[in-house]
């Protein structure tokens, strides 16, 4: 469980996040920090907002109260551009992978945020475009490397199963080197030996490059095995913050999934 | 038998990424080329020449731009032809107006600058709208431009009828006049832009354009800008259409009115996209081949019956015919195959890389 | 001002709009009930026109005339349904809409190849000349030809809001214009709906094409005044009747003052592009349409 990884100070902090579509409020005064080189848990019921928080983390969703502060910025509108240009990569519930694309040119616009040649000099190909296009190419065959995932590298991904999808889709994320990992449901519909491998993935990404985590899994082996802390969401407000066992102990927690009313 | 990768590995990603790396491919494409260029214009007479080569090689540079736009980036575009126009009646303003040595490749690419940015222009909505919307969008970028290039003077130098006739085609001294040279400037040009068009398409740029026709959601997500990609996008295609439509006019037609440009012609490239196959460099070559020779065809097959049967067949019956052709092969390529020739000939090099065993 | 003119040049705008709205209404039950975008509908009204006017002129009575061509659009109909829209079920409605633009194609083909290309007049009876009493009264010129046709598509209209709201048929259309899936799932027969949609559709291009053939004659030109509609529709929203009326309305008067006012500044000829550039417009600052129902893209 990543011994020897020193937990920092926050690197994220949520702060009082209100979010609303129409008549439907999907997060309520939601408030939690991350700290660095964390592995952080959210789970709760379906419908609990836990998507929607990552995405207004992100930029995905504008939320209607509320700041997210990441790295010391602090912001009431977050930009997608600009959260991923700060580091943040995530992957989502219903894989949003390039379907016209193979696996190693998904992985490979993963990267296009350190790609500095522009449209004239890749147009024209030799030189430095050539040479930038190897470069990150070797990069991104460590992040295949890294998954396992060779001997698809050429395959269309709509082609593929549902559980490689998942991995090329980490890979897209791994690719930009973020500092902050977003995971929605990347166990979802794996059978047992898949999600060992992506956990040991998850894992090995925290200890090896030291990336921070947040992911949103139903598994609750998984969690407890290996999150540091769990952030628990019903109904789009906070009914826990805590280690896992602590979390695993809290009354209101079982009461939300055996959905006693409150 | 012959079509085999068998013994050719790659061992760097260099060779991993050429454009064709597969052997007997880039003979094929040799050849080709050999033959483009060398024995055509030694063996073809000037009705192949005017009739059927050159204004294929400059429909398919058209059809390169729109399916950059259309089969890469995702934007659906009713509006092709309006860009050539500008590029016809700008090349011909540049040839008109700037001094008398200046090479005419450059009024080409003046012109094409000029398409690319009326392309921005029209391109802006995309940040908003999409999918049919665009598409209805692009249509009143198409009435728009060739309303103004048929009332505002300037751009056919005050001629009464709009009607402009393209100037000669003389570069460094050596007049490119006959069909035959005519040919060979266009297929220079076309092979040129063909090429920087595929580095583009396997670059970052292209998978730029292919992210975000696939799902821009996601694709702002990993960073990639809306804005910057879709412009550029239509940038770029319109430069290319322009390109064609400069070439259309001096290397193909001679004499040019902006009725020329009509919204038939913008759907016929849409239909070379659609049946040549979206996303294909090589499909835009293959549909702009295949769209510009039926009609010969169904000409010929027509005069054929005609005398086979002794019956009078008529022009309009023929045209009809055509137009009936057309649309039943576009909705014969979507249900068969989306993806157009340019996938019939991928699976075709693949059951050809087991020839002569069954699998 | 010429407050006279200006009433003549709106009212005629107006009316002209009706017309618009007309075809874009067969454009509105199409999409409403399928999801299908037919851009061959100005097609399908040329065809309509044709047809119609073809067989009068071959000396079938005017009713008579108006069955055959009824049941032409609905064979029609069950053709499209069964070559096109069945094999193309699941694919995105991009691929279903350029396959609408080959169908214009096949369809234009064949109605001239089948009843020639010269233009045809087309009588229906109605003059089009102005109503006496009102360009006495105050000097306005309206025709009544075009009072006529605003008030055919009026009926048209309520007969189709009663269809949508009232019947079963109507609600089953509803239903598989929401959600094909569901639809499916509860039993409505969707093939059979579409092909109603379609002959329905067919009905009212018949409509829209005898209204525009007396006025216009019929001709390959009424395909470009059809083309007109997707402004209307644009306007209004895709999905709603009321939108293709009001939407008609608004654009038909509005390219026709354009036109009349702004036109001699530029030279003329604004009604080729007017309606498309105010769509256009419109579209960034309300992409859903007047009446349309905005979409929200989930993650």
């Amino acid at each position: 469980m990543g011994e020897g990884r020193k937990i920092g100070g926050p690197i994220l902090i949520v702060d009082d996040i209100s979010l609303s579509f129409g008549g439907v409020k999907a997060l309520q005064n939601v408030s939690f920090d991350v700290r660095e080189h964390e592995i952080r848990a959210i789970i709760g019921p379906n419908g609990a907002g836990k998507s929607s928080m990552l995405n207004v983390i992100n930029g995905v969703y504008q939320p209607q109260f509320g700041t997210v502060t990441f790295k010391g910025e602090k912001r009431h509108h977050v930009d997608p551009h600009h959260a991923a240009a700060q580091g943040i990569a995530r992957t989502f519930q219903n894989i949003a992978l390039f379907r016209g694309m193979t696996v190693l040119d998904n992985i490979m616009t993963g990267r296009n945020l350190k790609m500095r040649t522009n449209f004239l000099q890749q147009a024209i190909w030799l030189g430095p475009a050539r040479r930038e296009e190897l470069e990150h190419r070797r990069k991104v065959e460590q992040v295949i490397d890294f998954l396992e995932i060779q001997h698809i590298r050429k395959t269309p991904v709509g082609r593929l199963p549902y559980g490689l999808q998942k991995r090329v889709e980490l890979g897209r994320a791994l690719a930009a080197e973020p500092v902050l990992f977003l995971l929605d449901e990347p166990m979802a519909g794996m059978n047992a030996e898949e999600k060992q491998d992506m956990c040991r993935f998850i894992l090995d990404v925290n200890d090896q490059f030291g990336t921070t985590i947040v992911l949103i899994e139903h598994d609750m082996g998984v969690v407890m095995d290996l999150s540091d802390r769990v952030l628990v969401l019903d109904y789009g407000r906070k009914i826990a913050d805590a280690t896992p066992d602590e979390v695993r102990g809290d009354q209101t927690v079982i009461d939300a999934y055996l959905g006693v009313a409150h | 038998m012959f079509y085999r990768e068998a013994g050719q590995f790659k061992s760097t990603y260099a060779g991993d990424q050429q454009i064709f790396p597969i052997r007997q491919d880039r003979i094929g494409v040799a050849l080709v080329l050999f033959v483009a260029f060398v024995v055509v214009p030694l063996t073809a007479n000037q009705y192949w020449f005017s009739a059927i080569l050159t204004p294929v090689l400059i429909l398919a540079l058209a059809t390169l731009g729109l399916n950059i736009l259309t089969g890469y980036a995702g934007q659906l575009s009713l509006g092709t032809a309006a860009f050539m126009a500008v590029g016809a009646f700008m090349a011909y303003n540049f040839e008109l107006r700037l001094p008398a040595g200046f090479p005419i490749i450059g009024s080409f690419i003046l012109a094409g600058l000029c398409a690319a940015a009326v392309g921005i222009v029209f391109g802006l909505p995309s940040l908003r709208i999409k999918g049919f919307y665009l598409a209805v969008a692009t249509l009143a970028c198409q009435f728009f431009v060739l309303w103004a290039l048929q009332r505002v003077g300037w751009f056919s130098n005050y001629s009464t009828s709009g009607v402009i006739a393209a100037q000669k085609v003389v570069m460094f001294g050596y007049a490119f006049d006959t069909p035959r040279s005519k040919y060979l400037l266009t297929l220079g040009i076309v092979v040129v832009m063909a090429l920087l068009a595929k580095n583009l398409v396997r670059s970052e740029t292209g998978r730029a354009f292919m992210a975000v026709r696939d799902m821009d959601v996601a694709a702002e997500v990993i960073g990639i800008r809306m804005m910057h990609t879709k412009l550029l996008a239509f940038a770029i295609s319109s430069f290319y259409c322009g390109v064609a439509g400069a070439l259309y006019a001096f290397c193909y037609l001679g004499t040019v009115e902006p009725e020329a440009f009509n919204l038939d012609l913008s759907f016929r490239v849409l239909f070379m996209v659609i049946v040549g196959g979206a996303g294909s460099i090589l499909g835009s070559f293959l549909g702009a081949f295949f769209i510009t020779l039926l009609p010969i065809f169904l000409n010929i097959g027509s005069g054929w019956v005609a005398g086979a049967f002794d019956i009078e067949i008529s022009h309009a019956l023929v045209s009809n015919l055509e137009s009936m052709v057309f649309g039943g092969l576009i909705i014969f390529f979507l249900i068969v195959e989306p993806l157009g020739l340019a996938r019939l000939w991928q699976v075709g090099k693949e059951k050809l890389r087991l020839w002569p065993f069954p699998h | 001002m010429n407050w006279q003119f200006f009433i003549e040049v709106l009212a005629g705008g107006l009316l002209a709009g009706v017309m618009y709205s007309l075809v874009a209404l067969g454009f509105v039950l199409i999409y409403k009930a399928s999801g299908v975008f037919n851009f061959a509908q100005g097609a399908m009204v040329f065809f309509a026109a044709l047809t119609f006017v073809s067989l009068v002129e071959h000396g079938v009575n005017f009713w008579l005339a108006m069955l055959i061509t009824l049941s032409v659009m609905v064979v029609l109909a069950i053709g499209i349904e069964r070559l096109v829209l069945r094999p193309l079920v699941n694919q995105p409605p991009i691929t279903l809409f350029m396959a609408t633009i080959g169908l214009t194609y096949v369809l234009e083909g064949l109605s001239q190849m089948l009843w020639g290309s010269q233009p045809h007049g087309l009588e229906l009876g109605i003059p089009d000349e102005p109503m006496e009493w009102l360009s006495q009264a105050a000097n306005i010129n309206i025709s009544q030809f075009d009072l006529a046709a605003a008030l055919v598509a009026g009926v048209l209209v309520a007969v189709l809001a009663v269809f949508f709201q009232k019947t079963r048929i109507g609600r089953a259309l509803r239903a598989v214009a929401d959600d094909h899936q569901a639809a499916l799932a509860v039993g409505i027969p969707l093939r059979q709906i579409w092909a109603i949609v379609w002959a329905v559709a067919g009905f009212v291009a018949l409509v829209a094409g005898l209204m525009w053939g007396a006025r216009n004659g019929v001709q390959y030109a009424l395909t470009f005044l059809a083309l007109k509609a997707l402004p209307v529709l644009i306007l209004g929203g895709f999905e709603s009747v009321a939108g293709a009326i009001v939407g008609g309305l608004i654009i038909g008067a509005s390219e026709k003052l354009a036109e009349v006012y702004i036109g001699p500044f530029v030279g003329g000829g604004i009604e080729s592009w007017f309606p498309y550039v105010l769509a256009l417009l419109f579209l960034l600052v309300r992409p859903e349409g007047l009446f349309g129902e905005r979409h929200i893209d989930r993650v």
